[in-house]
C-alpha cells in the first residue's frame, strides 16, 4: 500500500480511536472519581463508615477490574444495544470501555484519596467542614495531582483496550491492524499501525505526566 | 444583667472514651476545668490521652461517658459548629493544605463558614501579617520552613478570632530555637487576644515556659494538676517524676555536687564570674522564651544559689 492510501487510513482510525477514548474516558472519570469518593467515605476507618455498601462496592470494583475486556465486551452487548442502540461501530465501543474503565479508575481515586493525610482532614474537620466541604475543598484538591496521574493511566489503558473493540467491529487503530495487517497480510500497515498507537499512547503520557507535575506543589 | 457566661471555657466531668476494638480507655474518668483566659498544660508522655483529649474538645469524638462543657454547652449537632468556629487548633504536623497557597490556607476556615471571599482575604492577610509571613501568602507550604509552617498554622488558627487556642505538640517537630519563637508567638497572642490557652505536649521545657496551670495525664488518667510552678517543683506523682527526670540531662556529678535548672536572661560576664564563685559549672544551655534554659551542676551548699535562682 502507498503512503497516499495509508494516510487517510491511519487518519480517520485515529479519529476512531479518540471518538471511542475520550468520551469514554470522560464519563469513567466522572463516575470512577464519584465511586472512589464513596469507597474512601464508606470503608472502616473513613468519615462515613458503611460497612455493607463499602463491601458490596469495593467487591463490584474487584470483580469488574478482574474481568477480561474482551469478556465484558460481549457480556455488555444487550446494555450497549440499549444505550446506543447498536452493538458494533466505534459509538458502541464508547459503552464497554466505559464500563471497564469505571472499577479501574475507582480504585486508583480510593487510593489517591488515602494518600491525603489523616491529619488534614482531621483539621477540615474540626474547623467545622461538612463532608462534602472535606471532600470537594480538602480530598479532591489535595489528591489533585494523584488523580491526574489516575486519568492518564486510564486514558492509555482505553487506547489498548480500544484497539481491542477494533477487533469486533469498533473501527480505530486497531481494527486497520487486524484488517489490513492480519487478514491481509500488509506488513507496512501493522507497523505504521502500531506506531500510532505509541505515538498516541506516548503523546498522552507525557502531557499527563506534565499536567500532573505542574499541579503538585508539595 | 448577670454574667451568664461560665468561668470555665472547658469542663470535663468524668469523661471516659474508648476508641472502638481497643482494650483499655484513651481516657479514663476524667475530671477537669480550665478557667477562661488560663494558659493550661497537658501533659504526659506518649499515648497518655492527650490528642484525644483535644480530639473530644474540637468535637472529633465524643465521650462514652460523662459531660464535657465547652464554654457551658455539650457539644452536640446543633451546638459543634458554633464552638468550632471558637477554638482555634495548631498541630505537630501543622496539616496544611499542600496544594493550597498560604494565603488559600489561612482562608480555608472562613470559606467553610461561607464569609465572602474580599472579607476572608483581608481577614488572612491581617493574621499572616499577625504572625510576620505577610510577605509569604503566595507561597506553598512546601516552600516554607517547619517554624514559618506552624506559624501560617496558628494564623489559620486564630483567622475565626477564637477565644480557645488548643495547641497538640505545636512545637514537637521544631527544634529548641524555633520551638521558642512559636511559643513566644502563641504567648503573645493570648495576652493581646485575652484567649484560653491549653497547651497539649510531653515537652516539660514547654509546660515550664509558657502555662500558668497544668494537668498531668498518665494512662488515660489525670494523675495530678496544680499550678505549674507548683507542680514542677514538687511534684507528687512518679509519672510526673519521670517526667522531670526524663528532662536531666545525663552527665557525671561529683558526690556533693546537685543538678540545677535555671532560666537566665542571657549568660553575661557577671553571671558567669558569679557561676564560678559558686564552683559551679554549666551543663546543658537551651533557648527558652525569656532567655537561655540552663542546667547547672554546683556544690549543694552553695550560697550564690539565691543571685541565680
Ligand atoms: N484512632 C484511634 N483508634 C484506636 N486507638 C487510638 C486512636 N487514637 C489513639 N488511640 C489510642 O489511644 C491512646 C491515647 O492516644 P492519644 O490520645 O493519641 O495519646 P497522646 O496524644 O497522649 O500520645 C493510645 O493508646 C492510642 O494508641
Ligand atoms: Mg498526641
Amino acid at each position: 500500500m502507498t503512503w497516499d492510501a495509508l494516510w487517510p487510513l491511519l487518519w480517520q482510525g485515529t479519529l476512531d480511536t479518540l471518538w471511542m477514548v475520550v468520551p469514554a474516558a470522560l464519563c469513567a472519570q466522572l463516575i470512577g472519581t464519584a465511586l472512589g469518593v464513596l469507597l474512601t467515605l464508606t470503608r472502616p476507618d473513613g468519615l462515613h463508615p458503611q460497612r455493607p455498601l463499602f463491601r458490596v462496592l469495593d467487591a463490584a470494583v474487584n470483580v469488574g477490574r478482574s474481568l477480561p475486556f474482551i469478556i465484558l465486551l460481549v457480556l455488555l452487548i444487550p446494555f450497549t444495544r440499549l444505550i446506543t442502540g447498536t452493538s458494533i461501530g466505534s459509538t458502541a465501543a464508547i459503552v464497554p470501555l466505559t464500563v471497564a474503565a469505571i472499577p479501574f479508575v475507582a480504585r486508583l481515586v480510593d487510593g489517591a484519596l488515602k494518600d491525603v493525610p489523616r491529619g488534614v482532614v482531621d483539621a477540615a474537620r474540626a474547623m467545622g467542614a461538612s463532608t462534602a466541604q472535606t471532600v470537594f475543598k480538602v480530598l479532591l484538591p489535595e489528591a489533585r495531582p494523584a488523580l491526574i496521574h489516575a486519568f492518564t493511566v486510564m486514558i492509555v489503558s482505553l487506547i489498548g483496550y480500544s484497539a481491542m473493540a477494533g477487533a469486533i467491529g469498533g473501527g480505530g487503530l486497531g481494527d486497520l491492524a487486524i484488517r489490513y495487517g492480519y487478514q491481509r497480510f500488509e506488513t507496512g500497515v501493522m507497523i505504521a499501525t502500531v506506531a500510532a498507537l505509541l505515538v498516541l499512547v506516548q503523546l498522552t503520557q507525557w502531557a499527563g505526566d506534565r499536567a500532573a507535575a505542574r499541579s503538585d506543589h508539595r | 444583667m448577670p454574667d451568664l457566661t461560665p468561668p470555665d471555657v472547658l469542663d470535663f466531668q468524668n469523661v471516659s472514651k474508648t476508641y472502638p476494638g481497643q482494650p483499655r480507655p484513651a481516657l479514663n474518668d476524667l475530671t477537669l476545668r480550665v478557667p477562661r483566659g488560663s494558659r493550661t498544660g497537658v501533659i504526659g508522655r506518649s499515648g497518655a490521652g492527650k490528642s484525644t483529649l483535644v480530639r473530644l474538645i474540637s468535637g472529633l469524638e465524643t465521650p462514652d461517658a460523662g459531660r464535657l462543657l465547652v464554654r457551658g454547652d455539650a457539644l452536640g449537632p446543633a451546638t459543634r459548629a458554633a464552638h468550632q468556629a471558637r477554638t482555634g487548633l495548631v498541630f505537630q504536623q501543622f496539616n496544611l493544605l499542600a496544594q493550597r497557597t498560604v494565603l488559600r490556607n489561612v482562608t480555608l476556615p472562613l470559606e467553610l463558614r461561607g464569609v465572602p471571599r474580599a472579607r476572608r482575604d483581608a481577614l488572612a492577610r491581617e493574621h499572616l501579617d499577625l504572625v510576620g509571613l505577610g510577605e509569604y501568602a503566595g507561597r506553598y507550604p512546601a516552600q516554607l520552613s517547619g517554624g514559618q509552617k506552624q506559624r501560617v498554622g496558628i494564623a489559620r488558627a486564630l483567622v475565626t478570632a477564637p477565644d480557645l487556642l488548643l495547641a497538640d505538640e505545636a512545637t514537637s517537630a521544631l527544634d529548641p530555637e524555633t520551638s521558642a519563637g512559636i511559643l513566644n508567638l502563641l504567648l503573645d497572642l493570648q495576652r493581646e487576644r485575652d484567649l484560653t490557652l491549653v497547651i497539649v505536649t510531653h515537652q516539660l521545657e514547654v509546660v515550664r515556659a509558657v502555662t500558668t496551670h497544668v494537668a498531668v495525664l498518665d494512662a488515660g488518667q489525670l494523675v495530678e494538676t496544680g499550678e505549674t510552678a507548683a507542680v514542677l517543683r514538687a511534684p507528687r506523682h512518679a509519672a510526673t517524676r519521670a517526667l522531670l527526670d526524663a528532662h536531666r540531662p545525663q552527665v557525671p556529678l561529683a558526690p556533693d555536687e546537685t543538678l540545677r535548672r535555671v532560666t537566665l536572661p542571657d549568660l553575661n560576664p557577671d553571671t558567669l564570674a558569679a557561676l564560678a564563685r559558686a564552683g559551679a559549672r554549666i551543663v546543658q544551655a537551651e533557648p527558652h522564651p525569656q532567655g537561655l534554659d540552663v542546667w547547672i551542676a554546683a556544690p549543694a551548699a552553695s550560697p550564690e544559689w539565691a543571685v541565680l535562682a
